[in-house]
């Protein structure tokens, strides 16, 4: 393998894996609070259509990544409304709101498709890091801001979530929210502000589909990667840093399937990315428990005060 | 417990059966209604909106029959699904299961040489077989990895429907297809048998309806369904009452996956009569099956039922492109609707209301 | 006159009404696979039936979008009771459930897009472009620097092998070294799967593209990296306006608007249709070459092309600007003169497929599994 195919593996493989790393951190932190939230599909092609209905209306990329960070969040509050607030199923609520997303946006959408975005969220270039060789141009050229912000996000969630005290309640909560709620904890407040944050950061992810990816709108253009990053969630054992090599190695295996047509046959390497994610659950079971970390406990259970 | 008024307000812990009917009936009345307004805001007026409906969907032979075809591959997986939730394994890959029933028994109908009479016990065996394997995997994984099975069945689903994309692409491509994508026309010894006038393939629905009920005195009358039930509620606890973990979750996805691999038998060999696509052999009926599995809670028998409300919802919204012209997209947004609706009704169901009686405190 | 005369004549006068009724009003519906808005295939359609519908007071349609391809019977059920008289319906997929409804509803006429199954009551069509694919790949085989075209599909079905065959003799007609890289996304519409799959082409040194599949992505993603494409289906100029050359526009309308009118008219009935295929091209207007109508050629491209000039085998020294048009001629005549397919042509095994001077039968092209010379990748069911 000569250097070219490495550069732009890598290279494709962050710009790919964007859009599932904003939602795999935003889920991370749903499920570290407790709250699974299947609707990520929803709540992406939400933040899509809503991104590039602004971004196309004003003609500022930004504000319409910032429209399809509101709507990701209301739509989640919605959802955090259902299962914090009235106890619902967490996992029907977020198939729920899977389908009531795609059917929404999808009806909005109408008389959006068709169009190019007046003006996309452009790559850009890292002045200096993009002169350095091989390193430049696999990372430091043609990619958009959201990338470099991703990663930046994921650190920052990860010091939050294990070196600060607000980590400390978020992880009570989603473990054991009747000990939370006995030291004073706000637990339906803390599932909300988390499951919200999830929303938000999935709606971004979307967003990036519409306003950068490919600037402009169509029907159902998620494509499954709300899936993605539910699996994605598992697969980083709830680590936000472990997110990011997630994400990327997941671009990375997407991108490679069209790279590896000429040699192995299509359909099976479609299926490797699916295939790699459960073989790696499998290897790191072999691990042990240094390797494997057990979701948070109170995972998918409604609380209720006074109960267990 | 809480005091308005003359009126008390006290939780309970176990709604009955009754209470769970009403109330979720007045959630779908609920959805209706907001559903109105969605059909009101284009212009169809609701009135209309739920006459078509209604006389397309229960008013006619063709339009019952309809909701019974849909039904049969969700009574199928959500029979299976609910025996797997009760054992708190959250199997959401029946989508995959029943397409790895419709692979065996495209296998089975299209190159074994076997005698004609054999041919359809042989297409329902190797489709049971075929998504019983498919589903223990993920059990085995689980009980021997520690792999989540939420990401172990989600991935399969994937994996398996590129397989059958791979197969219907390749080996399997049929010569009289002219190139297509698709297999040959299954010999008619492998079809199943219709309802006259209608496409309801009655052996698929009887094996559901049956499945429903011993999969109920399974869960309800025998000691398996009892060590089910205790994997579920406590994997620790069934150590101690000495029963294996790993014998009962893979016996209890045995019977999953081999039940929504039926369904997959039923759509390739009572509706297509050949392989097809993925997203043409079934229509998420594996993925919806997980909500009538929920709706049903626990409960095999229930699932008939809300695997038929499933069928007219998906008959409703055929009627609702084709007939009232509205765009696609509202099936989506009507049933998440009725879901959201349902799910809130949840809570109500575990709160009674009551008068009060003189001198109770407050809390 | 007698009672029984003025009966007769009652009787005689509500028949022909009836007749003249059944005959005057035509409730036409189009039964599609994908959403209207999906800027490719079922939006083609669409726009085609709005086209005639406003043309004749005599017709009335309606649609149904997004219909599964295993659950086209369900809704031919509900067309036919909303008294739709004649039917469309346009994925290849539909064939099993258009049949069989065409077998229960004897009085009904189908049409049926792209198969190959007839009845007295149900007819097939098709406009297809492998002439303007061929087109195109002149176009191509002059801009590309690298030598190597990328290009994206949806499907390996014989459709898609017709087309990239007649793209890639095209390239190699004006360049004789230049080869074709195809990459399959195994889906007729998933923008991020055509992205990846360019992207993958642009890593691998391609600098123009074409492809098979509903949207515009190719077009967006060689556009960013300053690329030429040619467009597929639709109108797609105005996704990139300095980088799109030309392409495909297909024109279904010719295609009902002669159907419905023979319907009108009585020439074709619920018993004569058995051999009524529709294989409608560039002479019949079907097709258009161009990435927006009435623009067969990008006017920012039309100096490089003709600064391309070849030793060309019958035409002598001729630009490939000018080449295209010929060409084009040749094809968009009444009397065509020359076919993409002319042979000798070799497939990409060394296999003669098409012996000297023949052209291919409407069956060869129909089910055409090999790959042309210069066809470079997976070709599943290569013979």
């Amino acid at each position: 393998m000569d250097l070219g195919w490495l550069v732009s593996t890598v290279s494709r493989a962050l710009a790919f894996g964007v859009p599932l790393l904003w939602g795999t951190l935003g889920e991370i932190y749903a499920e570290r609070s407790g709250v699974v939230n299947l609707g990520v599909e929803g709540m992406m092609i939400l933040g899509a259509y809503a991104g590039f209905a602004v971004a196309q209306t004003v003609g500022v990329p930004a504000l319409g990544l910032l429209a399809a960070a509101v709507v990701g969040a209301a739509a989640a509050l919605w959802h955090a409304f259902l299962t914090v607030t009235l106890r619902a199923n967490q996992y029907v609520s977020g198939l729920a709101l899977t389908l009531f997303g795609l059917g929404l946006a999808g009806l909005l959408g109408r008389g959006w498709e068709g169009k190019p975005l007046r003006v996309p969220l452009g790559a850009i270039t890292v002045p200096g890091l993009a002169e350095i060789p091989v390193l430049g141009p696999m990372l430091f050229v043609d990619q958009t801001i959201l990338t470099y912000l991703g990663v930046l996000l994921a650190v920052i969630l990860w010091v939050v979530l294990f070196r600060t005290r607000w980590g400390v309640v978020i992880r009570s909560v989603g473990e054991s929210p009747a000990t939370a709620d006995s030291l004073g904890i706000n637990v339906t407040l803390v599932r909300y502000l988390c499951v919200a944050l999830g929303g938000l950061l999935a709606g971004v992810g979307g967003g990036y589909l519409s306003v950068a990816y490919r600037p402009s709108w169509t029907e159902g253009m998620t494509a499954g990667m709300g899936w993605i990053v539910i699996a994605l969630t598992i697969f980083a054992s709830w680590d936000p840093l472990r997110a990011i090599w997630g994400a990327f190695f997941f671009g990375a295996l997407y991108h490679l399937s069209f790279r590896l047509q000429a040699y192995v046959s299509p359909e099976l390497l479609k299926l490797m990315p699916y295939a790699f994610a459960i073989l790696v659950l499998a290897v790191s079971g072999f691990g042990g428990a240094r390797w494997r970390r057990r979701a948070p406990g109170s995972l998918g259970i409604p609380y209720v005060r006074g109960e267990r | 417990m809480k005091r308005i008024g003359p009126l008390i307000v006290e939780r309970r812990l176990a709604p009955p059966r009754h209470v769970v009917f009403g109330v979720s009936v007045l959630a779908v009345v609920v959805a209706l209604l907001l559903a109105a307004l969605v059909f009101w805001a284009y212009g169809v007026s609701p009135w209309r909106a739920y006459a078509e409906i209604g006389r397309g969907t229960l008013g006619t032979v063709g339009g019952l029959s309809d909701i019974v075809r849909r039904a049969i591959p969700l009574i199928l997986c959500g029979v299976g699904l609910t025996l797997a939730f009760r054992a708190q394994f959250w199997n959401i890959g029946a989508e995959g299961q029943l397409l790895a029933g419709a692979v065996a028994a495209s296998g089975v109908a299209l190159f074994l040489r076997v005698p004609d009479v054999l041919r359809l016990p042989l297409v329902f065996l190797a489709g049971f077989g075929a998504g019983a394997v498919w589903a223990v995997i993920p059990a085995l994984l689980r009980v021997k990895l520690q792999v989540n099975e939420v990401i172990s069945t989600l991935m399969m689903n994937y994996i398996m429907a590129y397989i059958v994309e791979w197969l219907v692409h390749g080996p399997w491509k049929g010569p009289t297809m002219r190139g297509f994508a698709y297999t040959d026309m299954f010999p008619v010894a492998a079809r199943l048998p219709l309802i006259a006038g209608t496409r309801v393939h009655w052996p698929t629905l009887a094996v559901g309806v049956a499945a429903a009920l011993v999969v109920g005195l399974i869960l309800s009358r025998t000691r398996l369904g009892y060590e089910v039930r205790v994997v579920g509620q406590s994997p620790d606890a069934a150590r101690y009452a000495g029963i294996s973990f790993t014998t009962v979750l893979a016996l209890t996805m045995v019977v999953s996956g081999g039940l929504a691999a039926l369904a997959g038998v039923g759509e390739v060999a009572g509706i297509h009569w050949r392989l097809r696509s993925p997203s043409h052999i079934s229509m998420g009926y594996g993925y919806t099956a997980i909500i009538v599995a929920w709706l049903a809670r626990g409960s095999p028998v229930a699932a008939i039922l809300t695997a038929l409300l499933f069928g007219l919802i998906f008959a409703a919204g055929d009627l609702m492109k084709s007939t009232l012209g509205l765009p696609f997209q509202i099936t989506g947004v009507f049933n998440g609707l009725i879901l959201f609706s349902l799910i809130s009704s949840d809570l109500l169901m575990y709160w009674r209301i009551r008068w009060g009686k003189k001198g109770e405190a407050w809390t | 006159m007698n009672v029984r005369k003025l009966w007769l004549l009652v009787a005689a006068l509500v028949m022909g009404g009836l007749l003249a009724m059944g005959a005057d009003k035509i409730k036409a519906g189009f039964i599609y696979v994908g959403p209207i808005g999906d800027y490719g295939w079922t939006h083609a359609h669409d726009v085609a039936r709005r086209i005639v519908d406003e043309q004749y007071d005599w017709l009335e349609t309606v649609y149904i979008e997004s219909v599964p391809e295993g659950e086209v019977e369900t809704y031919i059920d509900q067309l036919v009771r909303q008294g739709c008289n004649v039917i469309f319906t346009t994925s290849f997929g539909f064939i099993d459930g258009t049949f069989a409804a065409a077998q229960r509803y004897p009085n009904v006429i189908f049409a049926h897009a792209s198969g190959f199954k007839r009845a007295p009551n149900m007819a097939t069509y098709m406009a297809d472009f492998y002439q303007v694919y061929y087109l195109n790949g002149l176009m191509a085989g002059a801009l590309t620097k690298t030598g190597k075209i990328g290009y994206v599909g949806a499907f390996p079905i014989p459709e898609l092998k017709r087309h990239i065959s007649a793209f890639t003799i095209g390239v190699r007609e004006v360049n004789p070294t230049a080869e074709v890289h195809v990459r399959w996304i195994y889906e007729w519409y998933n923008p991020a799967a055509a992205k990846e799959a360019t992207e993958a082409l642009i890593a691998e040194g391609c600098d123009v593209f074409a492809f098979t599949e509903d949207s515009p992505t190719v077009i967006q993603v060689a556009a960013e990296r300053g690329l030429a494409s040619f467009a597929h289906y639709s109108p797609m100029y105005a996704f990139a306006p300095d980088y799109v050359v030309s392409g495909q526009l297909v024109h279904w309308e010719v295609i009902y608007d002669d159907f419905l009118v023979k319907v009108h008219e009585g020439v074709y009935t619920n018993k004569n249709l058995t051999h009524v295929d529709y294989w409608w091209l560039l002479a019949q207007k079907a097709a258009e070459l161009g990435a927006e109508i009435g623009m067969p050629v990008n006017p920012q491209y039309v100096a490089p092309l003709q600064g391309y000039v070849i030793d060309h085998p019958t035409f002598g020294r001729i630009s490939v600007y000018d080449l295209v048009f010929v060409r084009y001629n040749q094809m968009a005549d009444p009397g065509i003169t020359f076919d993409p397919f002319e042979g000798p042509v070799y497939d990409r095994k060394g296999n003669l497929v098409v012996p000297a001077g023949m052209w291919m039968s409407y069956d060869h092209l129909i089910t055409m599994e090999w790959a042309a010379d210069g066809v470079v990748g997976p070709w599943p069911g290569e013979p």
